[in-house]
């Protein structure tokens, strides 16, 4: 029946060009979202708990309003620090988190509140959603959602032209098994188990919450259980991890910092050995894409990217908030600037350029080499600190944050959980400081 | 004057300093880590302390301590300063930082509200008086192996510059009127004392007055060799031997010299076994001499004479030399002629013991154990606690109530307490009836104490881990009746010689204070002479009462038994009580200082003017039998109670009229 077979060739043909006339006068693509300033005086809101950034809003003289857990209420009456007492219940969908912020959207705006910056991973989407009612955009809460959801992270990431690995939402152990074997076929390592591993990551925690390693397809029965589902899951990215905090203002980047993961999990310095921060242009440009994919025009974004053998750049994932590790702390040191106060500065839409052009120092001259150790309990019970004399007396060594724990108990960790303390180095010579970070991994500083 | 540190780390505290006295309030947590570093590096130099010093006077106002412990240099307690600067971390850091504000403070180079010139110098004198050994260190191999070289440096470091700024001269009178007022208590324990006098020995070598230089000589006498003889043979075998060499004559000189001694401070020379023993064999007609008893003590120890030549045998060791002593007072208060006391005492003599008690009775000695048997140790504890019963201290334990017991029953039941004994040493079992029903101690799991810190006379060895937990389960028993506890758990814990009239000032179901001062009339009326019809307190009264700090702040609920109530020399009333904490040197606030002597209080008898008691307690029991007149007290009189009340620890507590 050729007839007939002809005919519905022509019917394609006639549909599709009405398609492609209809999208023809519409922009396609993700929507920019028009961020219009805040009330010139009107107060900030910070999202959680932060002293150094309650402290700089204070030095910068921005009035502003704290928003935290109740329980800090009396601590923050104590020392005059303008509060709201909130309830961030972490169990709620992003849907709830918006409805629910409508009441502290009223609250906040008879304290003269017109702008919301988040202190944690678990406010982002909290103060996304202050902004879209103090802006009156619901748009703008979905776009805080971005920084949240590492799926939706990694497709706007993709679709805006980085790197990214090949990566799927998955519901149970059987996809993840399906993903595993069509990554190791398309990497042609099933036929002689030479597998490639692939990584589980939960959907919307901070660092290495929920982080599994899948090496074999045992693996997926032997880590997985219910309760890490749903979760997203990724091909193996290689090379060198970094973070950067960059700032950005008016959607230019200001300042890029460039922190290198020593020992993932436990140490980082800033800024990172030569080796790495050769590739600063690199970096640099590979940010400036990202900003522009994430239609990002004020704040500051914590991207993590592997350099791989190929010098190129692969998107790990951006957190649109404070670093942890104590990064602001090392890049202080380093060179010699307040980032939270910066931080604050960029949030701000109305900030001069001037104050800022003041803040920010030359990104490429750091004054030394800032590390950070993170400290685990290796432990179930601890007692004392064990600290090693050479370690306190190796020229780098700046300070630390080991006490004497005053519960004995160590709390259930998720990921790398919380570090009890951390040790500082800081030096002229990045090649030291660096050996300080490693050394130390398997000693255990609690007795 | 040039001091010798490292130019960049006095760079990097002052910067640290400054750091923190410029920080918004709320922000000074973040900046005192750098503070106590940067301070710690210079600690370590030469003059370190010195260089910290002259910033003392700016520590308080830059919030070095602020949201810490040290916070508040009015509640610092002398006797913990030692424990923080060992403890290492930070605690021993800030530790140091708070004794150097103090210096500043005593040298009026720093003012502060709550403590004054004065306030600081004693603090300091007394954390110098209690840490003798840091400020003149042995630099001997042991403490070099014992470890924690870091703190004591540390801390010898901290001493020297006391000692340059403050008088040492000044800290041997605290130390001194330190042990005289424990030993006045006459306690069981005694390794805190005899530590002190050690300590004490060092100020010999100062420049301290004569009288002073006597008071430690006797100390240092009474636990090494008050005698001719003792003070050159300190040898115990030595000494022995040359016993054998001796005429009655000079036998009896020693023995007169350590029982002189032994009386005048409760404190007993190894000697002094080693002759009693050698007496005991040889020539016991010196005993009454060796021991220093009175003429009671002398009939009774001619009337059961062979029993105490036993217990001597069995029971009187160097390393138990305290029962020495506790065997002199037991003579004279005569209670072996109490019925079931010969024959309890010679049971314990052979009793089997559980092994888990003849584990901890034997750790109890310290050094090497001479052959000495459990048996030998518990029978020594018991002579201890029968001749010592207001001696019995609750060491660090927070078992006051069971401290109590023992010595209540060692005061009146002794045939009861002997029994305790028995039964917990070799069935590992105590059991009491609780209205109508019995509890067994086996069978109980949850005291108040968890893990029984060990310094502590034998009999407690035995009987705490049974009687805390019972205790405990009188006290769950008795919960939700809709009134204190105590006013069943006491009659049966104690037993009935505890009065069932009960009056607590705490109302039970709201906690707050009612009725204060018909409560105080109460007291009044059933304890005070002149308004209780002259009844006398026969029977020690198990009391509760509200334990407050050197500022009157209250720190928690304490047990004591009311002893008695008489007049001082000077004719006026005290309450005479037994606190089984044996600390005498407790500072109540508002003038409320516990006595331990000089105000007719038998050894082991803390007192206080009876207001101030009153105005302290919170709970006692009474015979309704034995009321005077609640309402002839003067109005006057209940008023001043109460504001002093209402000024302490009454601050904590909402007050309702009824």
């Amino acid at each position: 029946m050729p007839y007939q077979s002809s005919l519905n060739d022509h019917q394609f043909k006639v549909n599709h060009q009405r398609d492609r006339k209809a999208i023809e006068n519409k922009r396609t693509g993700p929507i920019r979202l028009n961020h219009q300033k805040p009330e010139h005086g009107k107060k900030i809101a910070l999202i959680g708990w932060n002293v150094s950034s309650i402290e700089a809003m204070e030095k910068l003289n921005r009035p502003f309003v704290i928003v935290s857990l109740p329980g800090f209420e009396d601590y923050a009456k104590q020392h005059n620090i303008p509060f709201v007492g909130w309830d961030f219940d972490t169990k709620l969908t992003y849907k709830q988190v918006y409805d629910r912020s409508k009441e502290l959207y009223q609250t906040l705006k008879e304290f003269q509140c017109d702008h919301a910056i988040p202190a944690f991973e678990e406010t982002v989407e909290w103060a996304g959603a202050l902004n879209a009612y103090f802006r009156n955009d619901p748009k703008i809460f979905d776009h805080s959602i971005l920084f949240r959801d590492k799926a939706m992270m990694k497709r706007r990431a993709h679709i805006g032209g980085l790197k990214v690995g090949v990566f799927e939402e998955v519901d149970n152990k059987e996809e993840v098994r399906r993903f595993f074997r069509r990554v190791n076929d398309m990497l042609l390592r099933s036929r002689d188990n030479n597998h490639d591993p692939i990584h589980v990551k939960a959907l919307n925690k901070a660092g290495a919450a929920g982080h599994r390693m899948i090496r074999s397809e045992d693996d997926i029965d032997k880590k997985l259980s219910e309760d890490n589902f749903p979760c997203l899951i990724e091909s193996h990215l290689d090379g060198v991890e970094i973070s950067c905090e960059a700032f950005i203002f008016k959607g230019e980047v200001k300042f890029l910092n460039i922190t290198e993961y020593v020992v993932f999990g436990y140490s980082m310095m800033v800024p990172p050995i030569p080796e790495i921060e050769k590739y600063r242009p690199l970096v640099r440009k590979e940010v400036e894409k990202l900003v522009d994919a994430f239609d990002i025009k004020y704040g500051i974004i914590h991207p993590e990217f592997f350099i791989a053998d190929d010098e190129h750049l692969y998107f790990g994932e951006v957190a649109y908030r404070i670093p942890g590790g104590h990064i602001f702390e090392l890049m202080q040191k380093s060179y010699n600037f307040n980032p939270f106060e910066a931080h604050i500065l960029c949030c701000d839409p109305n900030t001069e350029e001037e104050e800022l052009d003041k803040i920010f120092p030359d990104e490429t001259s750091a004054k030394g080499y800032a590390g950070s150790f993170l400290v685990y309990p290796k432990k179930k019970y601890i007692t004392d600190v064990n600290i090693p004399k050479e370690l306190e007396e190796h020229p780098c060594f700046e300070k630390h944050t080991l006490f004497q724990p005053a519960v004995n108990k160590v709390q259930d960790l998720e990921g790398y959980g919380n570090h009890l303390g951390t040790i500082f180095f800081y030096g002229d010579d990045s090649e030291q400081v660096h050996q300080q970070l490693m050394n130390y991994v398997d000693h255990d500083f609690y007795v | 004057m040039a001091l010798e540190v490292d130019t960049s780390k006095k760079a990097a505290f002052e910067q640290a300093l400054e750091a923190l006295e410029t920080a918004f309030s709320y922000a000074k947590n973040m900046y005192q880590t750098d503070v106590y570093q940067t301070a710690a590096r210079i600690m370590n130099e030469k003059d370190g302390m010195k260089f910290l010093y002259k910033y003392a006077s700016r520590f308080d106002e830059a919030g070095i301590f602020e949201g810490r412990p040290w916070a508040e240099p009015s509640k610092l307690q002398p006797r913990l300063v030692k424990g923080s600067l060992m403890a290492g971390g930070m605690t021993s850091i800030v530790e140091v930082l708070s004794e150097l504000r103090m210096v500043a403070i005593a040298k009026g180079n720093h003012t502060h509200e709550k403590v004054s010139k004065k306030d600081a110098n004693e603090f300091l004198n007394k954390v110098m008086a209690l840490n003798i050994d840091i400020l003149f260190p042995e630099e001997t191999e042991a403490a070099r192996i014992e470890g924690k070289r870091k703190e004591k440096d540390r801390a010898e470091h901290l001493f020297q510059l006391l000692a340059d700024e403050l008088s040492l001269a000044s800290i041997s009178g605290t130390l001194i009127k330190e042990i005289d007022e424990l030993v006045a208590q006459r306690p069981i324990m005694v390794d805190r004392i005899i530590t002190m006098i050690k300590n004490a020995k060092q100020l010999l070598n100062v420049d301290i007055n004569t009288k002073e230089q006597k008071a430690i000589k006797q100390y240092l006498d009474a636990i090494t060799g008050p005698s001719r003889i003792s003070k050159e043979l300190t040898d115990l075998s030595d000494y022995r031997n040359k016993l054998k060499e001796l005429d009655e004559k000079v036998l009896k000189e020693e023995a007169k010299a350590f029982a002189k001694s032994m009386l005048k401070t409760g404190l007993v020379a190894p000697q002094h076994v080693t002759l009693v023993r050698f007496l005991n064999v040889n020539k016991p007609k010196l005993l009454t001499e060796a021991l220093g008893l009175n003429k009671k003590g002398e009939a009774n120890l001619e009337e059961h004479f062979s029993i105490v030549s036993n217990l001597i045998k069995v029971a009187i060791h160097p390393p138990m030399r305290q029962s020495l002593y506790g065997l002199a007072c037991m003579l004279e208060r005569g209670v072996l002629s109490s019925n079931p006391v010969i024959p309890g005492l010679q049971r314990l003599i052979e009793l089997d013991l559980l092994p888990e008690v003849r584990k901890v009775l034997l750790n109890s000695i310290k050094k090497g154990n001479e052959g000495i048997t459990a048996n030998d140790i518990m029978l020594a504890g018991v002579i201890s606690v029968f001749g010592q019963p207001l001696g019995v201290g609750q060491g660090m334990n927070p078992t006051c109530q069971t401290a109590r017991g023992i010595s209540l029953w060692s005061l009146h039941d002794l045939g009861y307490l002997l029994e305790l004994v028995a039964r917990a040493a070799r069935d590992g079992d105590i059991d009491i009836m609780f209205e109508g029903q019995p509890i067994h101690s086996m069978n109980l799991r949850d005291g108040l104490v968890d893990n029984l810190h060990e310094e502590l006379d034998p009999v407690s060895l035995i009987l705490v881990p049974h009687l805390d937990r019972i205790y405990g389960e009188l006290v769950r028993r008795a919960e939700f009746r809709g009134d204190d506890v105590h006013k069943w758990v006491n009659p049966a814990f104690y037993g009935d010689w505890v009065s069932r009239g009960f009056s607590s000032t705490i109302d039970p179901l709201t906690g707050a204070i009612a009725d204060y001062s018909g409560f105080v009339r109460l007291f009044y009326a059933t304890h005070h002479p002149e308004y209780n019809n002259g009844h006398q307190i026969i029977y020690p009264n198990p009391v509760g009462i509200f334990v407050t700090d050197s500022l009157a702040d209250l720190l928690g609920l304490h047990a004591v038994s009311i002893q008695r109530v008489d007049r001082d020399p000077d004719g006026k009333y005290r309450v005479y009580f037994y606190n089984p904490n044996n600390d005498s040197s407790q500072n109540w606030g508002q003038g409320i200082q516990p006595a331990v002597k000089g105000h007719g209080e038998e050894p082991g008898e803390s007192s206080l003017p009876f207001h101030e008691f009153v105005s302290r307690l919170y709970a006692f029991h009474y015979n309704p039998y034995e009321q005077g007149d609640a309402y002839a007290v003067d109005n006057e009189t209940v008023q001043e109670i109460e504001k002093i009340a209402r000024n302490s620890w009454g601050q904590k507590y909402t007050w309702v009229d009824l």
